[in-house]
């Protein structure tokens, strides 16, 4: 009886510490490739929501979402990412809805309490421009903290709403200088293909050369 | 022999123009991606429900009931949302005659272990957790003898369970009634 009790309370604790770890996070992944964003998790409303936690939201919740940016594209580049912010769309319920929350984004690795963004949910407030997120080299990305905060105060009158909102994110590709740090697997199969080739062919013709050079002498003899 | 030599130059010439070309792909490129993210509040709800002692729903055209019958009408309250709650209920009674009253023709036998009186409503002692149901509030009604004489023949009498949630997330309180939230005696009723 004692052992089916410690077992219960070793598999509640490995439940419960289950259900803190399933907070989903947001990823936005440069595909170099494809030359695109990709966007996930996304959800039931939009396939491009970077916002699984905010979803169900009561009066007085103060939760964060974190949002991973990352660069996939090769390594023979590496991209600059800026992120702004369009706000709540126009229509429909989301901008007064938005308007009763207020939205802090930060860089997570910076620790610092300066936050890029600090404002209602709904403005575009410091991310009206574009602000640049870091240069990231293949593989390199960029930990935001997005925290949302619901007032008590929010009434039944913003109960089971929905609200939309935008945001942005562009890249630059630089190529790779010389004194960029080296980052990842950096081997350029294209070079050394290439070197390969040309050396097999200085080998070939230095073999017929040589060969010729040889039937000469003889001849001469 | 200067022939050889050319042909090698040519060769030379042609694996260092690949090999430039392989660097040359690579040109100032930028894009653009939008996420459109989406923030949901959530709410509160619950269901009512008031059944017999034969395990089936109360009629909702209700009973006919004699001075001094009990009737089996066993009321709960469901949580059908994804959030804890507070309920508090209360109950009115009526009667379709502008003469009469039905104050004390009934008489409930209030689950007062679970359920306390506060201001005219009756407060759960605990949260009512999504998917649970609460305790009974009551389960009996009696219709008391010495009220219901001879003038209500006829007559419709109405007994009415009236409930409020309010979420207990991030409201702490040392008893239901100190929660903060709950609608104002004008709003709730």
């Amino acid at each position: 009886m004692k052992r089916f009790l410690t077992l219960f309370a070793t598999l509640h604790l490995i439940c419960a510490t289950a259900m803190t770890t399933f907070a989903a996070d947001g990823n936005v992944t440069y595909s170099g490739d494809a030359g695109e964003f990709i966007f996930a998790p996304g959800s039931d409303y939009s396939p491009t929501d970077l916002f699984p936690n905010f979803k169900d939201v009561m009066p007085g919740d103060s939760i964060t979402q974190k949002i991973t940016v990352r660069n996939d594209a090769s390594n023979k580049v590496k991209v600059k990412i800026y992120m702004r912010s369009l706000g709540a769309h126009e229509d429909g319920e989301s901008p007064d809805f938005l308007s009763q929350m207020n939205l802090r984004v930060e860089k997570s690795e910076d620790n610092t309490m300066a936050y890029m963004f600090d404002a209602a949910a709904n403005e575009t407030a410091q991310l009206t421009d574009w602000v640049c997120l870091g240069t990231l080299y293949s593989g390199g990305e960029v930990n935001l903290n997005v925290i949302l905060d619901v007032p008590e105060e929010m009434d039944n009158n913003y109960a089971h709403k929905e609200g939309y909102l935008d945001w942005e994110f562009m890249i630059e590709e630089f190529p790779i200088e010389r004194d960029d740090p080296k980052t990842g697997d950096d081997a350029d199969m294209t070079l050394w293909v290439a070197m390969t080739v040309a050396a097999a062919l200085v080998i070939v013709i230095w073999f017929i050369w040589r060969k010729k050079g040889q039937k000469k002498e003889e001849q001469n003899i | 022999m200067r022939k050889i030599k050319l042909k090698f130059t040519a060769i030379a010439l042609m694996a260092i123009v690949i090999t430039l070309l392989s660097q040359e792909s690579l040109a100032y490129y930028s894009t653009f991606g939008r996420a459109t993210n989406v923030v949901t509040s959530g709410n509160i709800s619950f269901e009512i429900h008031e059944r017999t002692d034969q395990g089936t729903e109360f009629p909702e055209e209700g009973v006919y009931i004699m001075p001094g019958d009990i009737v089996s009408k066993q009321v709960s309250i469901e949580n059908i949302c994804t959030h804890p709650f507070y309920i508090r209920v209360k109950i009115l009674y009526g009667v379709n005659s502008e003469v009469l009253t039905s104050e004390d023709c009934f008489a409930l036998n209030i689950n007062r272990e679970d359920w306390t009186e506060h201001d005219g409503w009756f407060y759960y002692n605990g949260i009512v957790n999504p998917g649970e149901t609460t305790p009974l509030v009551f389960s009996e009604v009696e219709i008391v003898g010495e009220k219901v004489d001879n003038s209500y023949l006829g007559k419709t009498l109405t007994l009415t369970v009236s409930a409020d949630a309010v979420q207990s997330e991030n409201n702490p309180a040392s008893a239901p009634w100190e929660a903060s939230g709950w609608p104002k005696e004008e709003e709730g009723m």
